[in-house]
């Protein structure tokens, strides 16, 4: 007789004691981590190259369309006037698109019951999800900006305030797009999340045009965009041209990406959409 | 007795004619209700990002007194987003439709009913060139609540606005073929499409290109669509009326040929 399958000398296995955890499952939080990311790199040159191109291309559309027209009154140059806007636009774009793809593909194919019998908290799983988004959107939106070197001469006065900029950018976005693939039960109900929700957001924030150009009622409802605030930070930190308080923009940005984080915490604790 | 009769619940074979009407019809339609079901994807998100498009550009670069000829950037821009509008739904409609039938494997639902190469075709055509013209009709109406836009010569905008849907449904039919992956339709949207539609003078007035970079444009097909349905609205073309329609319709008859040898060999579509 053969002993049964994975014992030694006929002993039946004893079950492994319970791997002990911490306050934080940090191999489950790093796997996680992993796999979001690997997500993203996997596609390579086409979840890279996709933005970069749009974004070129606005750029150039734009420089060729405004014909050497100054912005913010000639205090600034076109170029270094757009460029931090279309670097934002990618931010926004990415962040919410590969949290978001992350998540909703994990719900349709049903894989999300695997993480959820893991030993993860709530809040592990839901970072599990934006912050392999937000550092991959962070990460084009760099690749993006080297490009945008190419056309525009920057003056930096901020580096670091840049960064920390983009990276709430970033984060902001990957929340949304969380959000987005959270709420929604099929493809078209994220999509439209997109459509309807981020775009307008991302397009009517500023990047293009400088806030002088709208009318009282409307230059309050831009102030209101988080992006709007984005932008000028960035455009700040490289050119050193600013439109609005930069101290107000980072509380807009710091309450945005807080309220968020604990809607989010909260609706990943009560399973919404995805414990039955 | 009548033991070898046919009973009379068993079909006849059916007669087919030169022209399977009954099977192209199907497939137009299965092509037709493959957008208008998911509308706000296909027909209202493109109407948002036109809008969004027009109010950035007009506000960014639309002074008054600053203008293309004369001619008011807004009346200057509405057509060719327009035409944006068109091309991108067309070539989308089409690519993702054989992309995905390929990847699933119900392409040979459609492959393998009695319909020819040229009814095949013109069912998977006919779904794109809709999809493209509902989204155009619906964008200028959209645009009409902003923009006052006239119409000048309605020939030259149904012209160029069925020939553009034809020629970026054709595109589409052969970029899906050709593409094994969703990859690599994503790549020719990223790499061709896009860049062709957004650097064919939409934005501006192509006489603004330094000397090389003209006639670059001026080879590019897409600036012909666009700059003949812009004629129909405001009266001035950057290039001659004459030469916008011959380009048109050779190069779509070019596709034409290219997708339906592509369908008649198999190419990518039979083992």
């Amino acid at each position: 007789m053969s002993p049964p399958l994975g014992s030694a000398k006929g002993q039946i296995n004893r079950p492994r004691r319970p791997l002990p955890l911490g306050p934080l499952n940090l191999i489950g939080d790093l796997t996680l981590f992993r796999r979001g990311t690997l997500r993203y790199w996997r596609m390579g040159w086409n979840s890279l190259a996709g933005p970069c191109v749009s974004a070129l291309l606005f750029l150039t559309v734009f420089l060729l369309a405004a014909d050497g027209t100054a912005a913010g009154g000639g205090a600034i140059a076109l170029g270094a006037f757009v460029a931090p806007g279309i670097v934002v636009f990618s931010l926004c774009q990415n962040g919410f698109e590969n949290a978001g793809f992350s998540l909703m593909e994990d719900k349709q194919e049903g894989m999300i019951g695997d993480l959820l019998v893991a030993p993860l908290r709530a809040i592990e799983i839901m970072l599990g999800y934006v912050l392999p988004g937000a550092c991959s959107a962070l990460a084009t939106g760099l690749l993006v900006f080297c490009l945008t070197l190419i056309f525009v001469d920057y003056s930096p006065v901020a580096p670091l305030l840049g960064l920390a900029y983009a990276a709430a950018t970033a984060l902001l976005f990957a929340l949304f797009g969380t959000l987005a693939a959270l709420w929604g039960q099929r493809w078209e109900h994220y999509s439209a999340a997109e459509t309807f929700v981020v775009l307008p957001l991302a397009f009517l924030s500023g990047t293009f045009f400088s806030l002088d150009r709208l009318t009282g009622g409307l230059q309050v409802l831009v102030m209101a965009n988080p992006v709007f605030h984005a932008v000028n930070g960035l455009r700040y930190a490289l050119t050193g041209y600013q439109e609005a308080s930069l101290a107000l923009g980072g509380l807009v940005l710091l309450l945005a990406n807080g309220g968020l984080l604990a809607l989010l915490w909260w609706l990943f604790r009560r399973g919404y959409n995805i414990k039955a | 007795m009548e033991f070898h009769s046919v009973p009379s619940s068993v079909p006849r074979v059916r007669q087919i004619g030169a022209v399977n009407w009954l099977g192209l019809w199907t497939l137009y339609m299965k092509e037709v209700r493959r957008f208008l079901n998911v509308y706000t994807q296909t027909l209202l998100a493109p109407v948002v990002t036109t809008l969004l498009f027009l109010a950035i550009f007009t506000l960014a670069l639309g002074r008054a007194g600053r203008g293309i000829d004369g001619i008011d950037y807004s009346l200057f821009l509405a057509p060719g987003l327009i035409m944006m509008a068109i091309a991108q739904n067309a070539f989308a409609n089409t690519s993702s439709s054989l992309v995905i039938a390929k990847i699933q494997g119900n392409i040979v639902d459609i492959l393998m009913p009695p319909l020819s190469p040229a009814e095949l075709l013109l069912g998977i055509l006919g779904g794109g060139v809709t999809r493209g013209l509902l989204v155009g009709l619906v964008v200028l109406l959209a645009m009409w609540l902003f923009v006052p836009l006239t119409i000048q010569a309605p020939l030259f905008i149904l012209y160029h606005a069925i020939m553009a849907a034809f020629m970026l449904a054709l595109l589409g039919m052969i970029g899906g073929i050709w593409a094994q992956k969703f990859e690599h339709i994503s790549a020719v949207t990223n790499f061709v499409i896009t860049p062709l539609t957004f650097l064919s003078g939409t934005f501006y007035s192509i006489d603004r290109l330094p000397g090389a970079w003209h006639w670059v444009a001026q080879a590019n097909p897409f600036f012909y669509m666009i700059d003949g349905f812009r004629y129909g609205f405001i009266g001035r073309a950057d290039a001659a009326p004459v030469a916008g329609i011959l380009v048109m319709a050779a190069v779509n008859l070019l596709l034409w040929l290219l997708a339906y040898r592509m369908i008649a060999t198999g190419y990518r579509l039979k083992p």
